[in-house]
């Protein structure tokens, strides 16, 4: 790697007026795996680094108005093993799971991921199926943005220089509802997801018809999908082959994916919509179990 | 940049000077003569680099070792303590879970820290904790007998 | 026989040091006074060099030392064909040659340094595929292969650097004979050892003008030899100093970066290091050869086989020098004959010249290719003869008295055991538990390696042993397996044998380690140098009228005269025994129709061996070699395009992780008439070439997919079965 300074500022604010002071030259860091492993590689170069380690409040999990905000610090472990968002959210402590090895999940942060916006990365897909929201800080204030909207293209997110990821808000499941992240591996067990997708069935009152879903996909383009025409495809609808042969047809007009080392474009776009089926039978049955329990 | 940092390792504090740019896996090995942690991928993945950064498994090839600045880092020299050597290590020896070693000692890391965790691991929960530990000379059945037999021991 | 040691499961004492990282590695070995060398490598696969400027690097603050080729004496190396500069010259061949090196404390510096040397290059046409490269017209890579020393004569095309071949009989006339013929081609993968210590080294010369190395090198008497020649010394100014190695897999045998990184100590009077980053192991280590099989088999009309003809072109990339055989070629390719008897046989092997990574040898090297393509070709013409692949082989394996592709004649047969101790430990006859489930075998044999090697044992005046050697610790466990053996023969705990490792000062020579000769040719070594040494000690005991158990008194006893016991022994197997190992392998697979992807549900593994000196250590050579092989079959590739390669991080190249290893059941059938210690055989290469075979043949038998080229990804499984869908 080459020289660098190196800050670890105890505010916000001030992490903030580094970045602001040093523009393109200045990079954020949190556990550093991506950013650590592209300096390795001189893939990137920047005179300085902030380091957010030492900011404290960034690292907590909090119920906030009945949705659950994660802080940026907060490392993939951290998230897995929340008692927390195991009895709120499981789906989304079941995701953080699959990431790679217990030891990357106890350096990568969800802020970190977020914001390095690999399109192959698993949170993101749960994330945008579950309809959270990123909070983002600047030096003109905050703001947040769906993580639907979040991520821009390959590697890119909608952060704006100067701006950091504080947190995300995860809202629960409605009554009535459930979810499932189906991971797709055909390789070994410690990769990226050839194909990932991220589901949530919300039942009509009579606990069998479909009143809403939402399907995320993941690996199928340069940015995390949410699959909007096959959501509509299910609404008010049982559940059926038929239905998830259609809602895997419409996945696989939506899908764009780039052909790599995991697969080719052709077969990623065939998968993604047998993983869709997968996804929604295992979020549908969830669903049932969840609408008898409340009735 | 030079900067100063301050550390643990393996219960004693180390104080180096180093550059900014310089991975905690080096700054143990060249800084602080530490040569136990290994690099082989230099990417994150293989695990040979593991060591313990307030008792959490890490890869110290991509770790700054600015970032250890005020923290405890424990490498595989100092999983014995005052032992000769952990039931850890010993259960290696016995099981052959290790061939040419290079893994080796990010394996007795990260199984030391699974025995923390877990005291009494089921076979799926070794593999899920050891399944960022490569290994190329043994196919990972005798790291898995070793794991499970040092657990027996701690319990006896 | 009943032994007291041999045969006992004895846990690695020696692994103290490696367990508590105490163990020093190359890349460990620190000298005062240390700096670092790094590698500016090619961006292209073929061109000239126009112009190198390296102003800029020189320029940077902490750099010692920047060397081109015209810096260095125009000398070529290699392990037997001597095709490769230290660094390219005027022409580069592949993308990651060495085009200057650079010297600096910091590594970080010297590797900034690398990217600050301008290199103006002038684009050549490239030549990729070992089939284009043999075609009339492809672009040349070298213009001259045959002034290379060492270079084979038979030259039918300036981009072959050897041919290999077998022949039994009259292949023409066996064809003519044949009720049926059958032809299939197959393909395999570029793949890397995948050891986890890259390459590394220090060189220093010392106060006596002395060069004194420390490597990850498996042969350092080789290494010296051929550091002598690369660095035009003679040999006794060289020490090589043994360290243990972090794992070979057959990678960890050629000079690498040494004679770079004594040129750096020559110019900058500071000792150096050089360790190779994993993307610099996956552009320029020395991997796995990928292959093109085409496997034609004529049978009789009783499924006997009565001629095979089989052509490999072996893609070996832009320089023959990684590959140490006298052929220039991979021994591997003689299993094109498997483990069958056939009368009339020609296989030819070509190592082709490409504009790609330079290729060396693997673990088995040449065979998972030539096996993988061999019995998968076996399972589909006994599918075409409406054959069990099992019965098809009952009908054509070796027996007692015949004869090998290389023309070795066989004593101690036991393939027809081992095969029937593979399908009852395997329930291979069984009902499937369900469907898309499916079971397939593979074999292969190998035989037990041959090579020379020294041993010195000595008796202490505390009555234990030390035994001194030159063979590098691998992994294998071989050390311990060499204390058994002394142990078991002076009748001594094995814990009162100790190794006393040597540099390459102390022998005169050693074949080191490799080709799965270890135990065969160590083993025999240490076991006539202890009888030797018993035969000492018994007339030194007869001599002081005490029993010859009281070591540590006849020990002293001679002591007090100015006696040490100690006796040498230099053991050299010239040629390949009589015997050899078979391996069967059944995997039972479940294929998911909706993804192709393939799940071996259980592996069993059945081996004839000879008597078994450490079950812990031979197990662990069974496993290490059987999860490679999975690896090879399903999982790993370092992808390449244009010469590109892709896959340049561990990461990406995909070795089994501790969740893809399946159910293993394993069957040893012991035979002690190996030609080592004890009769011991050899384990080390068995294990790993039926795998990928079986498992694709168990796919086959699944779901009817057949997947000719590796790995089998589940891409391929799918897009296979849809494509038969479409048939029907």
């Amino acid at each position: 790697m080459n020289a660098f300074e190196y800050a670890a500022p105890r505010t916000l604010d001030e992490a903030l007026a580094v970045l602001r002071e040093h523009g393109d030259e200045a990079r954020v860091i949190a556990g550093g795996t991506a950013l650590v492993t592209m300096m390795r590689q001189r893939l990137l170069n920047p005179g300085h680094l902030v380091s957010l380690r030492e900011i404290s409040g960034l690292d907590r999990i909090d119920a906030a108005n009945g949705d659950l905000r994660i802080g940026a610090l907060v490392t993939h472990r951290n998230v897995e093993t929340s008692p927390l968002v195991q009895e709120w959210i499981p789906v989304l402590a079941e995701t953080f799971r699959r990431v790679a090895s217990v030891r990357v999940r106890h350096m990568a942060t969800v802020g970190g991921a977020l914001a390095h916006a690999d399109p192959n990365q698993d949170p993101p897909v749960t994330l945008i199926a579950l309809g959270a929201c990123v909070e983002i800080r600047g030096a003109g204030g905050g703001r947040a943005l769906p993580v639907a909207e979040f991520f821009r293209d390959y590697y890119e997110s909608a952060l704006q220089p100067g701006e950091v990821v504080t947190s995300v808000v995860v809202p629960r499941l409605p009554a009535a509802s459930g979810a499932a992240y189906v991971k797709f591996l055909p390789r070994t067990a410690d990769d990226y997801a050839t194909v990932a997708v991220a589901a949530t069935v919300s039942l009509e009152p009579d606990g069998e018809r479909c009143r809403s879903a939402r399907i995320a996909l993941g690996s199928v383009g340069v940015t995390p999908i949410r699959a909007r025409a096959a959501e509509r495809l299910l609404a008010g609808q049982l559940f059926g082959a038929e239905l998830l042969r259609a809602a895997g047809e419409a996945v696989e007009a939506a899908v764009d994916p780039l052909s790599d080392h995991r697969g080719s474009a052709a077969y990623k776009r065939e998968m993604a919509a047998v993983m869709v089926g997968r996804a929604l039978t295992q979020a549908w049955d969830a669903a049932r179990v969840s609408a008898r329990g409340t009735r | 940049m030079n900067c100063k940092i301050r550390l643990t390792v393996n219960g004693t504090a180390r104080a180096v000077e180093i550059p900014t740019y310089r991975t905690l896996l080096d700054c143990l090995r060249y800084d602080l003569g530490l040569t136990g942690s290994k690099e082989g991928c230099g990417v994150g993945v293989c695990g040979a680099c593991t060591v313990l950064l307030d008792g959490k498994m890490i890869s110290s090839c991509i770790a700054l070792a600015v970032s250890a600045n005020g923290h405890e880092v424990t490498t595989v020299e100092g999983l014995a303590g005052d032992e000769r050597l952990h039931p850890v290590q010993q259960a290696f020896i016995d099981a052959g879970g290790f061939q040419c070693g290079i893994c080796t000692p990010g394996q007795v890391v990260s199984a030391k820290a699974l025995l923390d965790a877990i005291p009494n691991p089921t076979d799926a929960e070794i593999r899920e904790w050891m399944l960022g530990n490569l290994c190329r000379c043994t196919g990972y059945y005798k790291i898995i007998e070793s794991i499970r037999a040092a657990a027996e021991r701690s319990r006896a | 026989m009943a032994h007291r040691i041999i045969g006992k499961p004895i846990g690695r004492v020696d692994g103290i040091e490696k367990v508590s990282g105490a163990a020093c590695y190359s890349g460990d070995v620190s000298v005062p006074g240390l700096i670092w060398g790094k590698a500016l490598r090619s961006p292209l696969p073929h061109a000239r060099i126009a112009r190198i400027d390296v102003t800029r690097a020189r320029a940077l603050p902490g750099v010692l030392a920047v060397l081109t080729a015209k810096d260095l004496p125009r000398i070529l190396v290699g392990r037997r064909m001597f095709d490769m500069p230290l660094l390219a010259r005027d022409r580069v061949r592949f993308i990651g040659e060495k085009v200057a090196v650079v010297a600096a404390a910091d590594p970080d510096v010297a590797e900034e340094a690398t990217t600050l040397i301008d290199v103006e290059y002038e684009d050549l046409p490239a030549v990729i595929d070992p089939e284009a490269a043999i075609a009339a017209g492809s672009p040349v890579v070298h213009d001259n292969p045959g002034a290379y020393d060492g270079a084979p004569a038979e030259r039918p095309h300036p981009n072959v650097q050897s041919v290999l071949r077998f022949k039994l009989g009259d292949v023409e006339a066996g064809f003519r004979e044949a009720a049926r013929t059958f032809e299939h081609t197959f393909r395999t993968q570029l793949a890397h050892q995948g050891y986890l210590e890259p390459h590394a080294g220090v060189v220093t010369i010392d106060e006596d003008g002395r060069v004194q190395v420390w490597a990850s090198n498996k042969m350092p008497f080789r290494l010296k030899e051929l550091l002598s020649h690369a660095l035009q010394l003679p040999q006794e100014k060289i020490r090589v100093n043994l360290t243990p190695i972090g794992g070979d897999f057959g990678g960890k045998g050629s000079l690498m970066d040494l004679p770079l990184a004594y040129h750096l100590v020559r110019v900058t009077g500071r000792p150096v290091k050089m360790v190779m980053r994993y993307a610099e192991e996956l552009m320029a280590g020395n991997p796995r050869h990928p292959s093109v099989i085409t496997l034609r088999t004529g049978v009789s009309r009783d499924g006997t086989i009565v001629a095979r003809s089989v052509r490999a072109l072996f893609n070996s990339g832009a320089y023959a020098a990684f590959k140490p055989a006298p052929s220039v070629s991979l021994g591997g390719a003689s299993m094109g004959a498997g483990v069958y008897r056939i009368p009339n046989l020609l296989i030819e092997a070509f190592c082709v010249y490409t504009n790609n990574i330079p290729c060396g040898h693997a673990r088995s090297p040449g065979e998972p290719q030539m096996v993988f393509a061999e019995e998968s070709h076996m399972d589909m013409i006994a599918g075409e003869l409406s054959l069990d692949p099992a019965e098809f082989r009952r009908r054509n394996l070796l027996r007692d008295g015949d004869h090998l592709a290389n023309g070795h004649h066989l004593e101690h047969v036991r393939a027809s055991d081992t095969l029937e101790a593979a399908l009852k430990a395997s329930d291979y006859s069984q009902p499937k538990p369900g469907p898309w489930i499916g079971r397939g075998m593979a074999m292969t044999h190998r035989h037990i390696g041959v090579g020379f090697t020294n041993a010195v044992v000595r008796l202490e005046t505390d009555g234990r042993v030390t035994l001194r050697i030159a063979l590098p610790d691998t992994g294998t466990g071989a050390h311990l397996v060499l204390r058994q053996v002394v142990a078991e023969v002076l009748g001594v705990a094995v814990d009162d044998v100790a190794i006393d490792l040597a540099t390459t000062d102390d022998f005169a020579t050693d074949s080191g380690v490799g080709g799965s000769r270890v135990t065969h040719t160590g083993g025999r070594a240490a076991y006539h140098a202890a009888e030797k040494l018993k035969a000492q000690i018994q007339a030194e005991a007869a001599k002081l009228g005490v029993p010859a158990e009281a070591l540590a008194e006849i020990a002293r006893a001679a002591a007090r005269e100015g006696r040490t016991l100690e006796v040498s022994h230099f053991y050299d197997a010239k040629a390949h025994g009589a015997v050899t190992s078979f391996t069967a392998q059944v995997a039972e697979v479940a294929v998911d129709p909706q993804t192709g992807q393939v799940t071996v549900r259980r592996f069993t593994t059945t081996h004839d061996v000879g008597t078994v000196i450490n079950p812990i250590g031979h197990q662990g050579q069974i496993e290490g070699g059987l999860i490679q092989g999975l690896g090879f079959a399903l999982m790993e590739e370092i992808k390449t395009e244009e010469g590109r390669i892709s896959t340049l991080s561990l990461g990406d190249v995909k070795l089994p992780t501790i969740q893809d290893i399946p159910p293993l059941t394993t069957v040893i059938l012991e035979d002690p008439v190996g030609p080592g210690p004890f009769n011991a055989k050899a384990i080390g290469e068995g294990s790993i070439s039926a795998v990928a075979p079986a498992i694709a043949n168990a796919v086959a038998d699944a779901c009817g997919a057949r997947i000719r080229d590796l790995p089998i990804s589940a891409e391929k499984v799918y897009f296979a079965l849809k494509q038969k869908e479409g048939r029907r």
